[in-house]
């Protein structure tokens, strides 16, 4: 466990130079979220109206945690660099280090998002504050729910591009099929409750990742209660551990194919 | 005069032609870009297909128009990406001294540096744009209307980006200013203006032209009127001139490759 | 009558110095620190029509920045440019009509096509009728030998080739004074010499004026009558190529392999440049002594091979360089 946290922490260090360019990134961020809250604000005709069960200050809150957790997340980074490194035969260089090239990325990963997670949340909650004049309900346990469920969801996340960047294993090029995931959780996962969506859609959702890695957190934030907590948290630690199993499975059959082709 | 002006854009022409003739090199690449463009694009439906289960009109738009917008938003961005990509990364070029090369030709500089490189993807948002104006309701007049508009909102898009990427002659660093305002055209435009209010509102017709660029044409697609289509073809002008004058101005402190060097 | 004409010349750069981390982006947004470098100062020269000259200096001399004024790439801050009588400042597009460049860093040429397709893209560049376009590229296919290769695409082709089609795709519109950067950069000896042939050769042809910066002595001594010599932005030496090579002709390099081993040291006129024993080499200064008494020193009988050359342009132009530093 030493080692990852060493990776994280260098990442993480290394990633400090960048300050700068995360704050210009969050620009974009904020203008995004302002359109939204506009748009928001001519839905609701009254703010306290309730719409699939939410009030326009939840709505504005859910979509700001969802796009934290988007934009945080530099996926298409990741599944570039994964793809990179089995293509690039980066992958046989790492089999004769002592550790798991999934904890690696994972760690690694986590390490150089960490700032970005941090800046983009801090100033998203004051973003949300300046543009509403509220917080949603919270107490210490529902903020503590929604750190620990934010950063599982992370890691989640890792793991499945993971898993989508280990398929260049298989085929030429996987970061179409990245694209594809990235269109799904954004389209259906971001900017809408699941609750929004028609009713026969819904089950699908809540067994989807998206439950997981952006509805989850949100959920939590704008409207906690223990109930959702448990099945969210429930929820996560068995994608967590699919995930890791998916990715383990796919890197050692990967891995067999390199050697049997003699990478 | 006038056989210059032809000269130049047989020029243009030709490295436009040429630009896309080195993309199309790896016909599955190219052929792939343009497929996913037009699905990311189509993707975004099912956000407004959900807004308006909530409503029939948003911020004093139907449906319909929506996806008109969507197709205007779609088409600018093409026509700019496509014929102008390098406008794009302008602040680049410049810091890099890649203007050297035009500045020997007996042509236009910026024409020559903007137009030596194309994006596949965009023709992609180009297809897209048609398809969406067909969903609207397409009749010739239409199409004329709207291949005009998407070409004066292009050249707007192109003429922002040079007067962005030209700050780079004067400042430092500018180039993340310049993808900023960029990204804040784009950002704005799939949106109905009727959702803005007040000083925001004020800024789309101004400082960030996205209702000359996208919210006025939707308006006269819906309903011709004259004077409307005027103010955009004026504003198209006016913002290309701009352009034009302060990358030349810009120009006499260009330092070719000799920062780089000092740099070291 | 002087072809291009250069007074008073001078370029500053300001350059931007970045400092690191967040709070050095930022103090460079809001208060950018500068350094003033002055790459050229106040230079004079003058090239005459069908002079091929050659402009030389060490790295960061200023040869770049001057080639770049003069070719109206760089705005100068002080002076006067006229090329052709033409102001580069004032009038870059007519400037550009009636000059050629090649600068063999970069290239201009689109790789993915042929050099044919090339070069009818460079004539509608100077909008030259498609007839005469395809007179000239058959004339310059000749002169350059590019038969084999006219219609092979661009990234297909050696270096050598792509330098010969640099050259003649900045000849398609005649111009009368071409600018050569550095043209044989990164080639090998065989294919230098022959680039070096074919400028040659095209300078006989057509009497264009060539300005040539190269950092290779071989190109330099073999095409040019004319050196001018910049070093800390100044011309430190503008002479022909006989006077230069004159000047320091009194330098000889004797280089010799003995039968038995001598003993030398440095006296007046004569420095010990290398020594191992059996083989030595010593420079002689003519004028304070004879090459007969060098010899005489060495004692002749028992010499096996000698060889008396003079001193290699590369030496000259590096003492140049080293006696102005000095200075």
């Amino acid at each position: 466990m030493r080692k990852y946290l060493f990776i994280f922490k260098s990442e993480l260090m290394s990633n400090l130079q960048y300050v700068f360019n995360i704050f210009v990134g969050f620009f974009g961020y904020f203008i995004m979220l302002f359109i939204l809250f506009n748009l928001w604000k001519y839905m609701y005709s009254d703010p306290n109206e309730l719409i699939n069960g939410y009030n326009m200050s939840q709505m504005t809150w859910y979509v700001i945690i969802t796009e934290i957790l988007w934009m945080t997340l530099g996926g298409r980074k990741l599944c570039r660099k994964i793809c990179n490194d089995v293509r690039g035969g980066n992958i046989a260089y790492n089999l004769n280090k002592p550790y798991n090239y999934i904890g690696y990325c994972l760690s690694g990963h986590l390490g150089s998002i960490a700032i970005k997670g941090l800046i983009y949340t801090v100033l998203g909650m004051i973003m949300g504050f300046i543009f509403l004049g509220n917080f949603p309900d919270l107490n210490i346990f529902s903020i503590l729910a929604v750190l620990i469920t934010g950063i599982l969801a992370t890691a989640i996340s890792i793991l499945l591009i993971t898993f989508i960047g280990l398929f260049s294993f298989i085929i030429e090029d996987a970061n179409p099929f990245y694209w594809l995931y990235g269109k799904v959780i954004l389209i259906l996962g971001t900017v809408f409750p699941i609750e929004y969506f028609p009713t026969f859609l819904q089950p699908f959702l809540t067994f989807s990742p998206i439950y997981v890695v952006s509805y989850g957190p949100a959920k939590l934030f704008v409207d906690f209660s223990f109930g959702t907590f448990a099945s969210v948290l429930l929820a996560q630690i068995i994608y967590l551990f699919i995930g890791y199993l998916l990715c383990t499975l796919m890197y050692r059959k990967g891995v067999k194919n390199l050697n049997v082709n003699g990478g | 005069m006038l056989t210059a002006v032809k000269n130049q854009f047989k020029i243009s022409f030709l490295t436009i032609k040429y630009a896309l003739m080195r993309e199309m090199l790896n016909k599955v690449t190219f052929i792939t870009n343009i497929i996913f463009m037009i699905l990311n694009n189509a993707s975004f439906i099912v956000q407004w297909i959900v807004l308006y289960s909530l409503k029939d009109n948003v911020g004093g738009y139907t449906f319909k128009q929506v996806l008109l917008l969507w197709g205007m938003a779609a088409g600018t961005y093409g026509v700019s990406r496509f014929f102008f990509k390098k406008a794009f990364s302008l602040s680049e070029i410049i810091n890099n001294g890649k203007l050297d090369s035009y500045l020997v030709q007996p042509k236009n500089v910026l024409l020559s540096a903007i137009t030596t490189d194309v994006e596949p993807s965009a023709l992609g948002d180009l297809l897209y744009a048609y398809i969406m104006l067909f969903l609207f309701g397409c009749t010739f007049e239409k199409f004329l209307l709207f291949t005009m508009f998407i070409i004066t909102g292009g050249l707007m898009l192109t003429a922002i980006a040079v007067i962005l990427g030209s700050l780079s002659f004067w400042f430092n660093k500018t180039d993340i200013i310049a993808d900023v305002g960029n990204s804040l055209t784009t950002n704005f435009a799939t949106y109905p203006d009727g959702i803005f209010k007040g000083i925001v509102k004020g800024l789309l017709y101004t400082l960030i032209p996205v209702g000359i660029i996208n919210y006025i044409p939707i308006q006269v697609l819906t309903e011709f009127n004259l004077g409307l289509t005027l103010i955009v073809i004026g504003f198209t002008i006016f913002l290309v001139t701009l352009a034009f004058v302060i990358f030349f101005k810009g120009l006499k402190k260009y330092s070719s490759s000799n920062l780089m060097i000092a740099r070291i | 009558m002087a072809i291009i004409e250069v007074n008073n010349l001078s370029k500053t750069f300001k350059v931007k110095l970045k400092e690191k981390g967040l709070k050095g982006s930022l103090k460079s947004i809001f208060k950018p620190k500068y350094k003033v470098i002055k790459a050229v100062k106040n230079i004079n020269f003058e090239v005459e029509k069908g002079e091929m000259i050659a402009f030389i200096g060490p790295n960061g001399a200023g040869k770049s920045t001057t080639i770049k004024m003069l070719t109206g790439i760089l705005y100068p801050d002080k002076g006067d440019i006229k090329v052709l009588d033409i102001d580069p400042k004032k009038e870059r597009k007519k400037l550009a009509y009636n000059i050629g460049t090649v600068f063999g860093q970069k290239e201009q040429l689109w790789t993915h096509l042929t050099p044919y397709d090339n070069f009818k893209f460079f004539g509608a560049i100077y909008d030259i009728p498609e007839v005469r376009v395809e007179k000239k590229i058959n004339e310059l296919k000749e002169l350059f030998e590019l038969d084999e290769f006219i219609n092979t695409p661009v990234r297909n082709l050696s270096l050598g080739q792509r330098i010969r089609c640099e050259i003649v795709a900045s000849l398609i519109h005649e111009p009368k004074v071409l600018f050569l950067d550095e043209p044989t950069i990164g080639l090998d000896p065989v294919v230098k010499e022959n680039i070096r042939t074919l400028i040659k050769r095209m300078n006989k042809e057509y009497k264009t004026t060539i300005f040539l910066t190269s950092h290779d002595v071989g190109d330099i001594e073999k095409l040019c009558k004319r050196v001018i010599i910049i070093n800390n932005g100044q011309v430190v030496l503008d002479d022909s190529m006989e006077n230069l090579k004159y000047h320091y002709l009194n330098k000889k390099i004797v280089e010799a392999k003995m039968k038995e081993k001598v003993n030398l040291d440095d006296e007046e006129g004569i420095t010990i440049l290398k020594d191992k024993g059996y083989n030595l080499k010593i420079e002689v200064d003519t004028k304070k002594r004879s090459v007969a008494d060098a010899l005489k020193l060495l004692n002749p009988d028992n010499i096996v091979d000698i060889n008396i050359s003079n001193m290699p342009l590369e030496d000259i132009i590096s003492t140049i360089y080293k006696n102005e530093a000095d200075k």
